[in-house]
């Protein structure tokens, strides 16, 4: 008896027919019935007859070792078919699509019932009718994670993919990442690289296996995104809760801010730097943003590993300050304009004598870091911590990363917008 | 003669001997339950006015797979008209309806009311029931499903014709209430959405229209005696499937009243027989479907309005030959809607208005000459039919093909689908019908272990009319009366804190019905204003005759107490010496009466008396004082 065999199970007084799944457990046997509903039938007592072998080809992961399975299929893909070509029109530019996996490009694990990604770029094609014939594309699959276990060196292999579609002449580039940790990848990918054209984020907040997946119209809106004239690095994401407007934010301003809203995504201390409409499909801006061509195109990976973003709370142990002893850079996420309980000062002197650069971002998010104003502040500059302004924690850290591994002075880089990450005026109104 | 009548009433249909033509007929019963919260959160299972809305949104809606990989044909149907979905949200919804955040776990008030329902049914529970979604992508669920939970199978009822069985049970959420058609799709408000939704199937065991009835009434009782449904417009509706031998299963979507039902199957079985009388005469006469053809041409000059209007704002005519079809096109298979209804149903579906045909032609103003101009055109001869769209080009290609498939299938007889009742009894196309391959599971909710054991046996409401008879001597039609109608939960709670049942019964069956006849505002009155009013009358400070005025004046301002109310208005609480002196006089006033006829006069002032004192007074005590004043005079 196996997944995908017609079966009849009898217990007690019912009997069941239809089609076992692959979600059965040691305990119960999931039949999917004739109507479409899925029961649950205990083992214990059941009576069970398979009626046709593999009725449905079910394709479920044999092992169950998805995390190996996914990364193997990854590599796989990575070296078969690294640029899949679907269908050439020279009349349109060239877009490529880059999957990482996430829930724009995910399906159901019929064996676990979780949702998991395990599409290809190519595959998003084939569920997104909607993106033909806006672009040439080229499909290309970097992970196939879930975005909660991205890793900095995921970030790295992403930047060269990136720098080599771009590189063999992509007009810009999607990325498709689960919505977890998208902000993190775009920081990433902000620092590493200078782009001459656009490379835009996108994902989805409800999976791309529900007909209401608010990933066709990101899908969408992405790709006439990385046409315009804007070469950043962006995240398109649902302006508003309605089918309407996507926003456009600047990935290293960029922060998800709700768990499952479609319009999650909001740019902090700023309005979104563009839109784009999904009815006229137009793309515009409210600022100065870097220009198609104005940069070559440049590549800088490096990253220091060793860098930690500590949150204080009240009450919290000293002895975190102790687990971060040795690192190389640490980046506090302090209470209002920066502070910390004054007794971890003299550790965090500690730290900085001992070689690890610290740096203050604050935990209101909104507005930047000043600590000249009371005490606490002045006592934290005079043990050697470096302001961030108004630099998101997350951007920060990933900032520090970079600077670490690219930069000689980390003090002044991280005091000096590098991918809009700081901003010079606080203009929220924006 | 109504169109109604000629739907039930007539002869030949009443008199199909159902044994014979092999009916077979389903129902499924969809009954919203009255729970505290909806099945997937905890906003109220309140329904609200659109003009009520503070926030609205919209969607676009994508089919999607399966897991087994398949694409419902409903659903990819529906999906190939793109429309945009209006919502209206309320102070009363939240994100879980509008789809922005994941469905809360199944509520437990909700499956413990279904168990009770299988209960009655005599129906197994599963050992662990599993939320699946059916893709439904005509907007009225926000997901683009709806949650639905296979809960118990295999009961039983019992009808005077035999046991009807009933094949599953399943709890879903109600879909969005659709409020009106826009410019770019549909509007619907969130009020409805996951208020929780029992769905009954029974097995094809009904075999005559009054059986089907029978079977609805009897579910509609034991769903009621649960006294955890909703009750009033829309809260419950019936599908009906119906089938006959030759034919196939029809399933019928939306009728709305209880009473419909035997007339839905009847019509059905009719349309049925006649669809496949066609298909045998199709066949004699070795009839087919020809190609469809641009006939633009032949209407050029056309003084038609319709075809006219489609040729001016650039569209097209399409027309399709039907041969060996002259006559059957136009003939009747259910009270006014021929096979010709049924091609324009499907050519509606795309977009169309409908379609002309050569056995209702010449008319419309198409001339003779065109009728004779269009059958050349398309090669038909005299024993050919014609079917035509004026419509823009691609809506006229679409539904001229839509209407040439239709055409195609009365070749094979009657085809499987799903249609909507019409109010007159009869129906019409909806869309193919649904298969397995719309459902998969919804990942966001865990399966749940119904446990039948500690649910309750409700007492039926049969059961509920012969106790009201026996323990508190109700006649029997009040004790039907309150057994079967709304108020039955309030009934029995004032009634178990000690309120006469008489003055209950009377009081929840026909004062509130006088009340709402005098436009006394009714729906105001909630549940503890009646309850508290019967109060007062057993504590003895409002007499019976005052219950009828002091609701009135509660319903009028519903945000007074029932006290506040009776001492407002000064109701209740005249005491003796008031009661006597209001009848002292009436009796004086009327002395010279009183002196003639004595006693006899009783009655007569007896009423006077009661107006005198507007039900402020009981009416035991206006009467003895009233014969003792009367006694002294005379």
């Amino acid at each position: 008896m196996n997944p995908g065999d017609r079966v009849r199970v009898d217990r007690a007084d019912r009997t069941y027919e239809g089609v076992l799944l692959p979600s059965s457990t040691d305990e119960q046997l999931v039949v999917k019935l004739e109507g479409g509903y899925n029961v649950g039938v205990d083992r214990d007592g059941a009576d069970i007859s398979v009626l046709a072998e593999d009725v449905y080809e079910i394709d479920g992961d044999a092992d169950g070792d998805d995390a190996v399975d996914a990364a193997e299929d990854a590599d796989a893909d990575a070296d078969d078919d690294a640029s899949d070509e679907v269908e050439f029109d020279d009349d349109l530019p060239t877009i490529s699509l880059i999957s990482t996996g996430g829930t724009i490009a995910s399906t159901v694990d019929y064996r676990t019932g979780a949702v998991t990604a395990q599409f290809d770029a190519e595959d998003v094609l084939r569920a997104v009718p909607d993106l033909a014939g806006r672009a040439n594309y080229r499909g290309r699959v970097v992970a196939n994670i879930l975005s909660e276990n991205m890793e900095p060196p995921i970030w790295q292999d992403l930047a060269e993919a990136v720098h080599e579609e771009i590189e063999n002449g992509a007009d810009g580039v999607v990325v498709m990442h689960g919505t977890d940790t998208m902000q993190y990848s775009a920081s990433a990918l902000s620092f590493m690289l200078e782009t001459p054209v656009p490379i835009v984020f996108t994902g989805s907040q409800r999976s791309a296996d529900r007909p209401s997946s608010d990933n066709v119209m990101n899908a969408v809106s992405a790709v006439e995104a990385a046409k315009s004239d804007c070469a950043e690095v962006l995240v398109c994401m649902h302006g508003t809760e309605s089918d309407d407007v996507c926003a456009l934010h600047r990935g290293t301003r960029v922060r998800k801010n709700h768990t499952s809203r479609r319009d999650a995504f909001e740019t902090v201390g700023a309005e979104p730097l563009g839109t784009v409409d999904y009815h006229s499909e137009t793309v515009s801006f409210r600022r100065d943003y870097q220009e198609r061509g104005e940069v070559d195109l440049t590549l800088s990976d490096a990253l220091e590993s060793d860098v930690e973003l500590l949150k204080f709370t009240p009450g919290m142990d000293p002895a975190f300050l102790d687990v971060v002893e040795g690192a190389e850079g640490l980046v506090i996420e302090g209470t209002g304009l920066g502070h910390v309980h004054t007794d971890l000062i003299p550790r965090i002197e500690e730290l900085i004598a001992d070689g690890t650069t610290v740096v203050m971002t604050s935990q209101c998010l909104e507005g930047r870091v000043c600590d000249r104003v009371y005490d606490t502040g002045r006592d934290l500059l005079d043990a050697g911590v470096i302001e961030a302004g108004d630099t998101l924690p997350g951007t920060a850290k990933v900032k520090l990363m970079w600077a670490l591994a690219n930069e000689e002075s980390v003090t002044e880089t991280m005091q000096t917008s590098i991918a809009g990450e700081l901003q010079e005026r606080s203009v929220p109104w924006e | 003669m109504s169109t109604r009548e000629t739907a039930s009433g007539s002869g030949a249909e009443s008199d199909l001997d159902y044994d014979d033509l092999g009916l077979v007929a389903g129902l499924e019963i969809h009954q919203q339950l009255d729970t505290t919260t909806k099945l997937f959160c905890q906003c109220p299972t309140e329904l609200r006015e659109p003009e009520e809305a503070d926030r609205t949104f919209t969607r676009y809606l994508h089919p999607t797979r399966s897991e087994l990989g398949e694409i419902d044909e409903a659903a990819l149907e529906e999906s190939r008209v793109d429309r945009e979905f209006e919502y209206l949200a309320y102070d009363s919804t939240c994100l879980v309806e509008e789809d922005d955040e994941p469905p809360h776990e199944l509520d437990a008030e909700a499956l413990e009311t279904v168990l009770e329902i299988a209960q009655l049914m005599d129906m197994s529970p599963v050992d662990q029931a599993h939320v699946m979604r059916k893709i439904v992508v005509d907007g009225s669920n926000t997901s683009g499903f709806q949650r639905s939970t296979l809960i118990a199978t295999d009961g039983e009822i019992e009808t005077s014709e035999g046991a009807v069985g009933i094949e599953d049970l399943m709890l879903e959420e109600e879909s969005a209430q659709r409020v009106e058609e826009t410019d770019d799709g549909v509007r619907y408000s969130l009020d409805r959405l996951g208020i929780p939704l029992v769905e009954i199937g029974t097995k094809p065991d009904i075999s005559t229209p009054e059986q089907a009835l029978e079977a609805a009434e009897r579910i509609g009782m034991l769903l009621r005696s649960t006294g955890k449904v909703k009750r009033g417009l829309g809260t419950i509706r019936q599908d009906v499937n119906v089938s006959i031998a030759d034919g196939a299963r029809v399933e019928i979507k939306g009728v709305q009243s209880l009473d419909d039902i035997d007339d839905i199957v009847r019509t059905e079985a009719a349309r049925q027989r006649e669809l496949v009388e066609i298909r045998e005469e199709l066949a004699e006469r070795d009839a087919s479907v020809g190609d469809v053809q641009d006939v633009t041409d032949v209407f050029e000059d056309t003084e038609s309005g319709v075809i006219g209007g489609a040729l001016n704002s650039g569209g097209a005519v399409m027309g399709v030959p039907l041969a060996g079809f002259d006559g059957i096109v136009g003939r009747e298979i259910a009270p006014d809607r021929r096979l010709g209804t049924e091609l324009s149903d499907h050519a509606k579906r795309h977009g169309a208005g409908g379609i002309f045909h050569t056995d209702e032609l010449p008319a419309y103003g198409v001339t003779e000459d065109e009728v004779a101009a269009l059958r050349e055109a398309v090669g038909a001869g005299p024993d050919d039919a014609v079917a035509i769209v004026a419509a823009d080009t691609d809506v006229a290609e679409a539904a001229i093909e839509a209407a040439a498939e239709r055409a195609e299938t009365a070749l094979e007889g009657v085809p499987e689908e799903t249609r909507g009742a019409n109010d007159d009894g009869t129906t019409r196309y909806l869309r193919p019908l649904p298969g397995a391959a719309r459902m998969y599971p919804e990942t966001d909710v865990p399966p749940v272990e119904p446990d039948p054991s500690e649910v309750p046996e409700p007492e039926l409401l049969t059961e509920k009319v012969e106790r009201y008879q026996d323990e508190f001597d109700l006649g029997e039609g009040l004790a039907e009366q309150v057994a079967y109608g709304k108020h039955m939960p309030l009934f029995e709670d004032v009634v178990a804190d000690g309120i006469d049942p008489t003055l209950a019964a009377t009081t929840l069956e026909s004062t509130l019905t006088e009340l709402r006849r005098d436009d006394v505002p009714i729906e105001a009155l909630t549940e503890a204003h009646i309850a508290s009013v019967l109060q007062l009358v057993e504590a003895g400070e409002l007499p019976n005759e005052g219950v009828p005025d002091l609701l009135t004046v509660l319903a009028e301002e519903p945000d007074q107490t029932a006290e506040e109310a009776a001492e407002d208005a000064g109701l209740g609480g005249a005491d003796e010496a008031e009661v006597r002196e209001a009848v002292v006089g009436v009796v004086e006033r009327n002395e010279e009466q009183v002196a003639e006829e004595g006693m006899q006069a009783f009655s007569g002032l007896m009423g006077e008396c009661m107006g005198a004192l507007r039900g402020k007074a009981d009416g035991d005590l206006v009467s003895q004082l009233l014969r003792e004043e009367i006694q002294k005079r005379s």
